[in-house]
């Protein structure tokens, strides 16, 4: 065993003055009023995330989970400057799926979807700058969107955490929640205040 | 014209770890000191959240966006054009990335300072790898030991001594050298986890022990201890358990009332005079110009931004840039071979090892195969690795990771597999020493420029070098050794290259007595310009098998304190 100390003494003022735990009804996860991509390209990308995260037996995939609207607020604010990369991907998976299968990618089946992302996760997609790179800026910002804190647009009813069984955010851990093989109970908040991220 | 201000004694550039720290002594020691920082303040109540998004994602814990407006290049080697990579990690505001770091805070071993002599000693003059300027520092771990047991008491750090004057006792790093007092306050408990490996290190006749830190693990000096709630590892704390300059010395420092803080203030030029000296630097402020007339200068603007000020600094006696008559600014410099240089594992467990919460100083550590803690014959390489596994797992990242190659990256085959496995990754910080190499080295951008039309800092790395790429190997044998014994059962090892823009970097600015390889002595005062001092990883002439930031501090403490009691015959 190493050392052990007892748990920290926390001042109750620290805690009370510590960051703003908010309920969600707090928050208001609503989209922008003008969508950050073209209808077009919102639709090819809404069919390639709904694919990643797919809604299953397990439970919700990345559409219910809001990560659209995640990709669409993080788009119009602090990741402005992917945008057109984001696009120019777009595009290219749209008219890789016209070559390949005769329509835009989300007009495409199921498995035609699939063979398709696998394609471009390979890097073997002809017509992209870098696919294996696109793919990983979707997934990238799928994740976020799936598994960051709810403030954000994502994450909607914490669909996120229960998938991976994250315990939620705590404000302060004693040791029988750092403990191996427990189940905790999971803390299902924001850590954010209510008002909209940028 | 830039404004003139009133003269202080000393101006400090940057109130990051080092130079929040450095302004103390002087102050206590009576002398009138500016604090000259591109950001500002951080409200622990306001800025620090447990959110991975904001401060792990998006590195929204900074003040002003500085290093991220002159990142610098990077390129192997003089053929190639540097490039400029992704975000830095470093941060700008009053404490510097001391907000922000993981805080393990460590004393470099005695080896670290001799590493050179004590090489030919033990295993002859060949071992000295090829291409290195390695070079004993001009001071031992003894005389650096009472600034480390200064730092470790007025920032406040955790532990358990292992030597304690000679007394070796197994509870602390058996393989440090002697201190003169206890840590001021015991160490970070350990989670399920890292107790469970600490065990197994046992078993494999290893020597386990909790990482020093400069976390409270209890209330100390009116600051909380830690809440464990596992958002320390690019955040802020809010419950100021971190010891950060900024809630620690340089609010002492602003009680005596003789440091006055210039903040959101650019320092562009340390100007110097046709004597040699320096006369004070230039900064820009909202858009306007202001020069800050000094007796002395102390640079604390880490690695990059310290050779860079320097270089940018032309003047009629360094026309090559200040303190560069011999053209060493910018020499010598190194990256660790840390996980920034893909040193790295991961571990798999078929059970929930919960590392959810914590923080990344939360751990258990092995020197056995750091420094010179083992013999090296027949192995290939001088020094070692320090091995850490620790807490601290974020959503995003924990369903991001790789998956040892068991399921695919996306789909339902990948939602059952993280839903299973997302609390099951181990993860480990291994750093092995790094040594100085001739092809190594920092200058000015012939092509990429920061938004005030200065060249940015371009980093040449000479590319991975064997023996430390040899060194890190061997640490991940041991490694997969330690997560195997203790039930992994898959293991991932990271592909061992040189880094880029880190948090470990080293040189430039390096330390000895020999004026023709080094730009400071060993006061860390320029050879050439005898009141301007250098403070942070820049003076390094080696990096240890550990994070930097306490030594740097020591080093900070003790440049400025040397400056105070030899205020007339520097100045
Ligand atoms: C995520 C992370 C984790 C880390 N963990 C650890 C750890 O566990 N242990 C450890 O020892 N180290 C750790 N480090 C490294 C540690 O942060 C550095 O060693 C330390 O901060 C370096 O101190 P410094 O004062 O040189 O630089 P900084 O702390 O970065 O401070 C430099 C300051 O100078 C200011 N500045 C820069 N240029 C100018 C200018 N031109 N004019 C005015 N001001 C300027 C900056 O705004 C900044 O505030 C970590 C770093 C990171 C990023």
């Amino acid at each position: 065993m190493l050392p052990h100390t007892e748990p920290s003494e926390i001042s109750r003022r620290a805690l009370l003055s510590a960051t703003a735990f908010v309920p969600l009804s707090a928050l208001l996860a609503t989209a922008q009023p003008t969508p950050a991509l073209p209808a077009a390209q919102t639709k090819a990308l809404s069919a390639f995330v709904d694919r990643l995260i797919p809604v299953d037996e397990l439970g919700p995939g990345a559409l219910d989970a809001g990560v659209m609207n995640y990709i669409d607020r993080a788009l119009a604010g602090v990741y402005a400057n992917r945008k057109a990369g984001l696009l120019e991907g777009l595009e290219a998976l749209d008219a890789y799926s016209q070559r390949e299968n005769g329509s835009v990618f989300s007009d495409l089946t199921v498995p035609q979807r699939d063979a398709v992302i696998t394609a471009v996760e390979a890097g073997a997609a002809a017509g992209f700058v870098n696919s294996a790179g696109f793919f990983a800026a979707v997934r990238s910002l799928t994740m976020e969107g799936m598994f960051g804190d709810p403030f954000y647009g994502g994450n909607r009813n914490f669909a996120g955490w229960d998938l991976i069984r994250y315990p939620g955010p705590r404000l302060a851990v004693g040791p029988p929640e750092q403990a191996m093989k427990v189940e905790l109970k999971p803390v299902r908040i924001s850590a954010r205040g209510g008002e909209h991220a940028r | 014209m830039p404004v003139n201000l009133k003269p202080v004694d000393v101006a400090v550039v940057g109130l990051g770890a080092a130079g929040g720290v450095a302004v103390l002594p002087l102050v206590r020691a009576g002398l009138k000191v500016a604090g000259i920082e591109a950001g500002t303040w951080m409200d622990p109540h306001k800025d620090f959240h447990p959110d991975e998004i904001h401060n792990n994602r998006r590195h929204g814990v900074t003040t002003v966006p500085k290093v991220q407006r002159e990142i610098p290049t990077v390129r192997a080697n003089p053929a190639e054009t540097a490039r400029q990579g992704a975000a830095s990690p470093m941060m700008n505001a009053i404490g510097g990335t001391s907000i922000h770091y993981w805080a393990q805070s460590w004393r470099l071993k005695p080896w670290d300072f001799q590493a050179r002599s004590e090489t030919i000693r033990r295993y002859g003059a060949g071992a000295i790898p090829q291409g290195s300027t390695l070079e004993d520092w001009p001071l031992t771990y003894q005389d650096l030991e009472p600034f480390y047991d200064t730092i470790e008491h007025e920032v406040g750090v955790s532990g358990k001594a292992g030597n304690l004057q000679g007394q070796i006792d197994p509870r602390g790093n058996i393989f440090e050298g002697p201190r003169s007092r206890e840590y001021p306050m015991p160490p970070l408990r350990g989670s399920g986890f890292t107790d469970h490996m600490a065990e197994t290190a046992k078993k494999l006749g290893w020597h386990p022990f909790a990482p020093p830190a400069a976390i409270n693990s209890q209330t100390y000096q009116g600051r909380s201890g830690c809440v464990y709630h596992g958002y320390c590892s690019a955040g802020g704390c809010h419950v100021s358990a971190k010891g950060s300059t900024a809630v620690t010395t340089i609010p002492a420092a602003l009680k005596t009332k003789n440091l006055t803080i210039f903040d959101n203030a650019q320092v562009t030029r340390i100007v110097a005079g046709n004597d040699g000296k320096v006369t004070g630097v230039l900064y820009l402020r909202n858009g306007k110009e202001y020069f800050q007339p000094a007796k002395a200068v102390l640079l604390g603007s880490y690695v990059f931004e310290n050779s860079r000020l320097l270089l940018l600094s032309k003047s009629k006696a360094y026309p090559r840039g200040l303190s560069n008559n011999h053209g060493q600014v910018g020499r010598h410099y190194f990256a660790h071979y840390d996980s920034w240089a893909g040193n790295s594992m991961k571990a798999l467990f078929p059970f929930d090892i919960n590392i959810w919460y914590g923080l990344p100083a939360q751990g258990a550590c092995v020197d056995d195969f750091a420094d010179d803690s083992f013999d090296h014959a027949g192995l290939g390489f001088i020094g070692g690795t320090s091995m850490h596994v620790y807490t601290e797992v974020h959503p995003i990242a924990a369903a991001e990771a790789d998956r040892f190659g068991k399921a695919p990256a996306w789909g339902s085959g990948w939602k059952k597999y993280v839903r299973e496995n997302a609390s099951r990754v181990a993860q480990c910080y291994l750093q092995t020493s790094t040594l100085p190499y001739e092809s190594g080295y920092l200058d000015l951008d012939d092509q990429v420029r920061d938004p005030l039309g200065d060249p940015v800092c371009r980093v040449t790395t000479g590319g991975a070098k064997e023996n430390e790429v040899r060194a890190g190997r061997y640490a991940q044998t041991k490694m997969e050794q330690w997560f195997r014994e203790a039930g992994a059962i898959s293991v991932s090892k990271g592909n061992i290259t040189v880094a880029g823009v880190t948090t470990h970097t080293y040189g430039g600015t390096r330390m000895g007595d020999n004026p023709e390889t080094n730009v400071t002595d060993k006061w860390g005062f320029s050879h050439e310009a005898p009141n301007l001092g250098l403070i942070g990883g820049s003076v390094f002439g080696t990096s240890g098998a550990r994070n930097p930031t306490l030594t740097i501090q020591a080093l900070a403490w003790r440049t400025a304190e040397h400056l105070a009691k030899n205020w007339k015959s520097i100045v």
